[in-house]
């Protein structure tokens, strides 16, 4: 069974090329939020195998959208994709629950590499 | 250290982490890096300094919190804008197609990458956290977005400006990053670099 | 024509005939004032509402609304005007991005809103304007007529 994918990204050009390279490589989009608490909501509706997660959005950060999921789902799988590549910011993701933390911009392979290594 | 200099290399490592992540973006297609000039205009001639004040340009416009705050803004012509977008999204048409809403969040995701990729390379070196708010984006008159960036980080006195020229595949692109730190945040840097401060 | 162009908190003034522009109004706000029996003009360029160090001796009054009104009152007078003929008219003071969530709020509404007191504060009457929205405007000031022409990308210019 392809795994399930959703993805998270304020901007539309982001989402668009993430869904773009996911799906050619036998992935499911299952989903798109362009905000954290649109990312809870639809986690908690779709129930997606792994979620990629921008950190500076409106509304709901990241950050904060990693932890409601985590609390609701300790086995979420969290990858993220941010442009925000800073020490402490990554140490509190990856202590929030994320799996993997990607630096934006990023090329597909590390992507897919990220998403193979998250969910085998 | 010259403050000048030290705007300068700061400059330097900002805006070659960020022309590196557009080049990226581009997927490797960015060929040309122009020496980053930093400057600080009194107040007078950073008016004029953005030239062709009626010209078309497109602006992103970021707030930084954090440890070190401030302001930031990535200024292009709108004919660099246009290149931009289409080889990011493969598309072509006349300007109201490539600027839709697509195009346009290319272009504030391109904004969000290079200033942000410029606040890592500097956070990385001083340790200090510097956070970029959501980005946003005007296309309008030179004049009027400039003077926006301005007044939206309330420097009415000293401009602080680096800025850099870089072309892709024989296309020029041009464009200006601006670093506009809160008066006393510099010290901030400076002292986390161990520099004195001047 | 002269046309002589007024920039970022710059105050510049005409008499009889000529062009006083602003190109590239985007928060702050475009002021005439005009004295049609002189046939004087002023136009500043206001930046922000007030200086945030007020210690400090202002050495360019038109960038800020509180000194630039006074400033632009002086100016007129000077070449000629008398102040209870003045009027006013206002082109700016747009919040070009409106998604940004600033921690200085919307600069361009505290700038008319600046402009519009101290306006009110010398009595000069505000006789026509062109301002808010989020988009940027070039304003040209006839001093022949006092006539304003107020231009933006896109738009059909108008008349204030």
């Amino acid at each position: 069974m392809p795994k399930t994918v959703l993805i998270t990204d304020d901007t539309a050009f982001m989402r668009m090329t993430l869904k773009n390279v996911i799906q050619k490589n036998g992935y499911i989009v299952v989903g798109e939020a362009a905000d954290g608490e649109e990312a809870v909501a639809k986690y908690l509706e779709l129930r997606p195998d792994l979620v990629t997660m921008d950190i500076t959005m409106p509304k709901m950060d990241g950050i904060t959208a990693i932890k409601e999921i985590m609390r609701h789902d300790p086995n979420a799988r969290i990858i993220v994709c941010s442009a925000m590549g800073q020490k402490p910011m990554v140490i509190e993701a990856l202590n929030a629950g994320a799996k993997d933390f990607l630096v934006k911009p990023f090329d597909a392979d590390r992507v897919i590499e990220a998403l193979r290594k998250a969910a085998p | 250290m010259e403050r000048l200099d030290f705007l300068r290399e700061l400059g330097n490592i900002g805006i070659g982490h960020a022309t590196t992540a557009l080049s990226e973006m581009l997927q490797g297609k960015l060929l040309r890096l122009v020496v980053p000039d930093a400057r600080i205009l009194p107040f007078e001639e950073a008016a004029a300094y953005i030239g062709g004040l009626d010209e078309i340009v497109a602006g992103i416009f970021m707030q930084i919190s954090g440890d070190v705050t401030g302001h930031m803004a990535f200024i292009l012509p709108i004919e660099s804008a246009r290149t931009l977008v289409e080889l990011l999204t493969q598309r072509h048409g006349t300007d109201e197609e490539i600027f839709d809403e697509l195009g346009r969040s290319a272009l504030e995701e391109i904004g969000n990458i290079m200033i942000t990729s410029y606040l890592n390379a500097l956070s990385a070196l001083t340790d200090l956290v510097m956070s970029p708010s959501i980005p946003a984006l005007a296309i309008d008159m030179a004049g009027a977005v400039w003077e926006s960036v301005l007044a939206g980080a309330l420097v009415d006195e000293a401009v602080t400006i680096i800025r850099t020229d870089f072309s892709a595949d024989g296309v020029d692109i041009g464009g200006n990053i601006v670093l506009l730190p809160d008066e006393e945040e510099f010290q901030k840097i400076e002292h986390a670099l161990g520099l004195e401060d001047f | 024509m002269q046309e002589v162009f007024v920039n970022m908190g710059e105050i510049r003034a005409l008499a009889r005939t000529g062009v006083l522009t602003t190109v590239g109004l985007g928060s702050c706000v475009g002021v005439a004032l005009y004295d049609s029996v002189a046939q004087v003009g002023v136009m500043g360029h206001v930046f922000l509402p007030t200086a945030r160090r007020r210690n400090e001796t202002v050495d360019m009054p038109g960038k800020y609304a509180d000194t630039a009104i006074p400033a632009l009152i002086d100016e007129a007078v000077r070449l000629g005007a008398q102040k209870r003929r003045l009027w006013a008219k206002l082109a700016g003071g747009a919040n070009l991005f409106p998604n940004l969530t600033t921690s200085n709020g919307n600069i361009g509404s505290q700038n008319i809103k600046a402009v519009l007191e101290n306006l009110a504060l010398h009595d000069i009457p505000v006789v026509g304007q062109d301002v808010s929205g989020s988009h940027g405007r070039k304003m040209r000031f006839f001093v022949e007529d006092g006539r304003v022409t107020v231009t933006a990308i896109g738009k059909e210019p108008i008349d204030i």
